[in-house]
């Protein structure tokens, strides 16, 4: 039925029609139908997504709350570059952008190959119960709230907290963790690894569980010990999805974990706290230069595209494994 | 070769030395100790004696036993308020997200849809270039939702992500049902209505629990949008009490002997029961749902 044309058979039983259409009445009344169902949303999407989209334009403005985004009088002032300039050539922009990718950097580092490790002990365990109890539990601190958990950590790295008791039975000097910009991007990383490391290693469990055994039970006859079934037969069968996972990594380098960070620094700690991201809440929203952060908002997506790409480019010739 | 000589083995299909096993058992069972026992600690505190409590001397198991920081907690109405105020969120959210999935991603899957290639370009743009959080400021404002619950509740429902795994699944599902029900009659909506949206039902039980999970975790569009206190969701209250510590207990009940105790406590300890009070909901139900997070991460893999 769905081979058959009503707008081909029509034309040939009524001869020439005043307008050659495409599409038949019928389905044109169906089509109205269906985007009946959608319009809400797309009106949705374009009233959330597309709108802020387009008032990006105030990146090249001078704008002041209360002006139309565009319009065709003199009130509003244009000025190309100047906000980008402004930023490129400010006193913060040095620090903002190697502390952005700094503490990107290290979360890569450090925290990357944490939950494929993790994914790869986990599965050597045999027991059942046990490994659905261990994976339960290591992603338990992935639904404690990004509030509640900077709260801990808050807590437990103030004088008299946990850690600094840690510290001063382990012989180093106490000092007041939480204002001491040394100490920010150890907590940070630390605390952004424990609460993602369980989450992020259910998709490479998942991987590695969708390889057929048959693949051990050969390897096992062909006298390959454990190690050695882990680096022929897990680790080649879950490189994609780890290319794939590096790349993502890499092209969100400049969008650094925004949420955590903003609940875990204060004034004393901007110097190596203070990213983008959060630049862009405190000058913007609370300071309420909005012409100026959006052209750092741009500038920062426009790095984080290209890196994106960049690393698709490499990992395509490196790997065959790209996302695009 | 006598039977005796042939001993039988254990058919496993990967062996290893008794020793490796060992090691990896205590290293994993090390990892779960780190999970787990920040939240413990957080615990046995809370319930500890303010005086043991407050010398610190609190590290394996709770020293006495004190529950008075939580009943000040019962008492404290803002809490309740956000505690309200959250679970409205999550109720309007989860609804108008699996509405707005449903909604978008059932005519895609019609292929007599004219200007689909271009509605699937329409919806794949934002999700890679988003304004960004000015500009959304900005037009969040202009239609006068600043200070207003919709400015949480209408974006926390657009996801292009979730509209893109309903659709996926949407058309796993056989055109032959489709068929059918026009032979009989049906409207495009009652065929949305009948078979595909009870069919739909594991996909949309994987996206209202991650809409469930991100809408009781989000703090930041609130704290951008809620400046009135009387609207702002638990996160956000417990971000006040937690991170920057400004808040004034003063303001609960206070009879002769819950003002001493109030001297006793310690700040943090009513700080800790707060944690425990409004994350332990949340770490008793998560494990249930764990076949649902698989499926959910495992789907959005095989899109990406």
């Amino acid at each position: 039925m769905s081979f058959f044309s009503p707008a081909s058979a029509e034309l040939k039983t009524r001869g020439l029609r005043k307008r050659h259409c495409r599409y038949s009445k019928e389905q044109i009344q169906e089509n109205i139908e269906l985007y009946l169902i959608m319009l809400p949303v797309l009106i949705l999407v374009f009233i959330i997504c597309y709108l802020p989209l387009y008032g990006l334009v105030i990146a090249f403005q001078d704008y002041t709350p209360g002006m139309p985004f565009f319009s065709f009088n003199e009130s509003i002032k244009w000025v190309g570059l100047k906000h980008f300039l402004t930023f490129i050539n400010g006193k913060y922009f040095i620090r903002l952008m190697s502390n952005t990718i700094l503490l990107s950097v290290y979360n890569i580092a450090f925290g990357f190959w944490v939950p494929i490790a993790f994914a790869l002990l986990l599965n050597e365990a045999r027991n059942l119960r046990f490994k659905k109890l261990a994976q339960t539990a290591s992603y338990l601190p992935y639904f404690i709230s990004a509030v509640v958990v900077a709260g801990m950590v808050l807590s437990f790295i103030d004088t008299g907290g946990i850690i600094s008791k840690l510290i001063t039975l382990l012989g180093g000097k106490s000092s007041v963790l939480n204002t001491s910009p040394q100490a920010f991007p150890v907590v940070y990383t630390i605390t952004n690894v424990w609460k993602s490391f369980g989450w992020n290693s259910i998709l490479y469990l998942s991987t590695i569980s969708s390889i057929p055994p048959e693949l051990y039970e050969s390897a096992r006859i062909d006298g390959a010990n454990r190690l050695k079934q882990m680096w022929y037969i897990t680790i080649p069968s879950i490189l994609p999805t780890i290319s794939i996972m590096l790349i993502m990594a890499v092209g969100s380098i400049l969008g650094s974990n925004t949420d955590l960070i903003l609940l875990l620094y204060n004034p004393a700690t901007y110097e190596t706290a203070d990213v983008i991201g959060s630049y862009i809440y405190r000058v913007g929203i609370e300071g309420g230069q909005f012409s100026y952060t959006s052209a750092v908002g741009i500038f920062s997506s426009a790095i984080n595209f290209l890196l994106v790409f960049i690393a698709n480019k490499i990992s395509s010739k490196l790997t065959n494994y790209g996302l695009f | 070769m006598t039977q005796s000589a042939w001993k039988p083995r254990a058919n496993r299909i990967r062996e290893g030395s008794r020793l490796a096993d060992v090691f990896i058992y205590a290293l994993l069972v090390l990892i779960c100790l780190i999970t787990l026992y920040p939240m413990y600690y957080v615990f046995i505190l809370s319930i500890s004696d303010p005086l043991e409590a407050a010398s610190m001397r609190v590290y394996f198991y709770p020293k006495g036993f004190y529950l008075e920081s939580y009943k000040m907690l019962l008492q404290d109405m803002r809490l309740w308020r956000s505690y309200w105020n959250t679970f409205i969120y999550i109720i309007a959210d989860t609804f108008l997200m699996l509405t707005v999935c449903v909604l978008c991603s059932y005519p895609l899957t019609s292929g007599r849809l004219i200007g689909r290639k271009a509605l699937t370009i329409f919806l794949l743009i934002p999700m890679y270039f988003s304004g960004g959080l000015i500009p959304t400021y900005l037009v969040m404002t202009r239609l006068h939702l600043y200070n207003n619950i919709w400015a949480i509740i209408i974006p926390g429902a657009v996801n292009i992500w979730n509209i893109i795994l309903c659709h996926t699944y949407f058309r796993s599902i056989p055109e032959d049902m489709r068929e059918a029900a026009k032979i009989d009659g049906a409207s495009h909506f009652q065929i949305l209505l009948r078979i595909y949206l009870p069919l739909a039902t594991p996909i949309l039980a994987v996206i209202a629990i991650y809409t469930i999970v991100g809408v009781w975790n989000d703090w930041f569009r609130p704290m951008v949008y809620l400046p009135d206190e009387a609207l702002q969701p638990l996160q956000l209250y417990l971000r006040r009490v937690l991170v920057q510590q400004n808040i004034d207990f003063s303001q609960l009940s206070s009879t002769e002997a819950e003002a001493l105790a109030r001297q006793r406590l310690s700040n943090l300890q009513i700080r800790y029961s707060m944690i425990i009070f409004t994350t332990l909901p949340i770490i008793f139900v998560y494990p249930f749902f764990q076949k649902y997070f698989v499926k959910g991460v495992m789907l959005g893999s095989l899109k990406g």
